[in-house]
């Protein structure tokens, strides 16, 4: 079976293990993705909302933190990134799933000069840290002083809990005050990814920025041949960067943060410079 | 990276998982106040309020005997809440004022007050910190099967099929965007009660627990 596919079907299993509350599963785990627990299919816990909770309001009811809602997510990302890295990101994740399907569309504005151009700004690369910021801004900071912000106007929340439910319960449900802006923000979400490919997990995820790090310590990662081979033998084709979803100058790449281990660079380069490694280097 | 050195922090993480699970309520409290709870924040919906009494409870229990017992007095204002939840917190002080009650929000609060000279039996529930059988009260009255907090509910009696039962309804969420300021939802509430305790003044006399 075409490595791809098998990707493809991983996916779709992970995508259907994730909603299996209509036959009476629901678990205390948080997922190692994300997907919202206001599906109403949902099986887990969206890993998030556990470390929203765990500082809610910590500064102005003077609570104290809630250490397991904190330790649990954390525990489940760090297990999974360790082992793995960003890997959840590419072979599991069902917003990463939609995004290979928007995807295609991204690929055909890539070839247009203003998005090659800015693929290629060195700005580009600080725009990946904004991402850091969401986790620890709109995650922990707000929900420590004021309230649940980020769960408020997440877009992934809009797409799995808000427009199901919708259509599931008809009049059952109106707006809430935050509605509006979180509908301008899931729109904001889908030009996104289809104008950027992964545009969401590049800039903007949280649990991106939580497992990126990972990717320096996994056990599983990408890497290139030894740099001797390496250097004789690649032909500078740029058919690897050309192909990452992820927008990585694969030649130079080295426990890249933003590598999701998709293996599309191992599959295109024409002479097997690049592959899994398993803690080898 | 060292390959030892990856596999000692998968080591570690592993242990360390493993140690939550077996030694903390982490997995039990996620799945009760996350998984179990609809989040209405996460949901950016509020349910619409129907302000409809019924008799018939949500998953067919009988009704807890507290309620049973205090129907004989007066009616009964359950207010549930948790302690993460931003529309619990605009709730709250609504409730508050409603009743002049004050208590933490992390307490466990019950009282027999007087609403304009009549006996109301409040109970505030703090799903994160309650009995079982507040607990559980708490799916028996959930009427629209929303599975979200805040929820109000309010028991009183009347007349089915030659019977005094409890009636009730249930109201979500911040009460919709009808009822955007404090006052409106404190006149919502007060219009609610007083058309209940209407309800429990012409059926309490053929009452029995
Ligand atoms: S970065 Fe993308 S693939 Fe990874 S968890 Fe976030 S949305 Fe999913
Ligand atoms: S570097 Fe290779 S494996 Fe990593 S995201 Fe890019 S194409 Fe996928
Ligand atoms: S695809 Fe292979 S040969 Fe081409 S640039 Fe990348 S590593 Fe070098």
């Amino acid at each position: 079976m075409k490595f791809q596919l098998k990707r493809l079907l991983a996916q779709f299993f992970i995508f259907l293990s994730a909603n299996l509350r209509p036959f009476g599963v629901k678990t205390g785990f948080c997922y190692p993705f994300f997907y919202c627990n206001a599906c109403p299919s949902a099986t887990s816990a969206c890993p998030l909302r556990p470390l929203e909770v765990s500082v809610y309001k910590f500064i102005q009811d003077d609570n104290s933190i809630k250490w397991t809602f904190l330790l649990f997510p954390i525990a489940i990302l760090g297990l999974i990134g360790a082992l793995s890295g960003r890997a959840i990101c590419g072979w599991a994740c069902p917003i990463g799933l939609l995004q290979r399907a928007t995807g295609k569309i991204a690929r055909k504005f890539k070839k247009y000069p203003l998005f090659k151009k800015m693929g290629k700004h060195p700005i580009e690369q600080y725009l990946r840290y904004i991402k850091y910021i969401n986790l620890i801004g709109l995650v922990f900071v707000t929900s420590a002083l004021i309230g649940f912000y980020f769960t408020d106007i997440c877009p992934i929340g809009f797409l799995t809990g808000t427009i199901p439910t919708l259509l599931l319960f008809p009049g059952k449900y109106g707006p809430s005050s935050y509605f509006w802006i979180a509908l301008v923000i899931f729109i904001l979400f889908l030009i996104l990814i289809f104008l950027i490919e992964r545009g969401w997990c590049r800039y903007f995820c949280p649990v991106g920025a939580i497992l990126a790090p990972f990717n320096k310590i996994s056990l599983m990662h990408i890497t290139r041949v030894p740099e001797e081979t390496f250097q004789k033998e690649c032909l500078h084709c740029n058919a690897c960067s050309n192909i990452c979803p992820m927008g990585i100058d694969v030649v130079k790449i080295n426990r890249d943060p933003e590598c999701i281990l998709c293996g599309k660079c191992i599959e295109v380069c024409p002479k097997n410079l690049i592959e899994y490694s398993r803690g080898q280097k | 990276m060292n390959k030892n050195i990856s596999i000692s922090i998968i080591i570690v993480f592993s242990i360390f998982l493993t140690g939550m699970f077996v030694y903390t309520d982490g997995y039990e409290d996620i799945k009760s106040s996350v998984v179990e709870v609809l989040c209405l924040s996460c949901l950016k919906l509020d349910p619409v309020t129907q302000l409809e009494y019924i008799f018939e409870t949500a998953n067919s229990n009988h009704h807890p005997d507290f309620v049973l017992n205090n129907l004989t007095s007066g009616i009964v204002f359950l207010h549930y809440s948790k302690d993460a939840c931003s529309g619990c917190d605009i709730i709250l002080p609504a409730i508050k004022e409603l009743f002049s009650v004050e208590y933490g929000k992390e307490d466990m609060f019950q009282k027999k007050l007087t609403f304009e000279e009549n006996t109301v039996h409040y109970y505030y529930i703090n799903t994160d910190h309650t009995t079982d059988e507040k607990q559980q009260s708490f799916k028996i009255y959930d009427k629209d099967h929303v599975e979200g907090l805040p929820m109000v509910t309010i028991i009183t009696l009347n007349y089915d099929h030659g019977t005094i039962k409890p009636y009730y309804t249930s109201i979500y969420g911040t009460f919709g965007s009808k009822y955007d300021t404090l006052q409106k939802r404190y006149d919502f509430l007060t219009d609610i009660i007083s058309e209940s305790i209407g309800l429990w003044e012409e059926n309490n006399a053929g009452y029995e627990p």
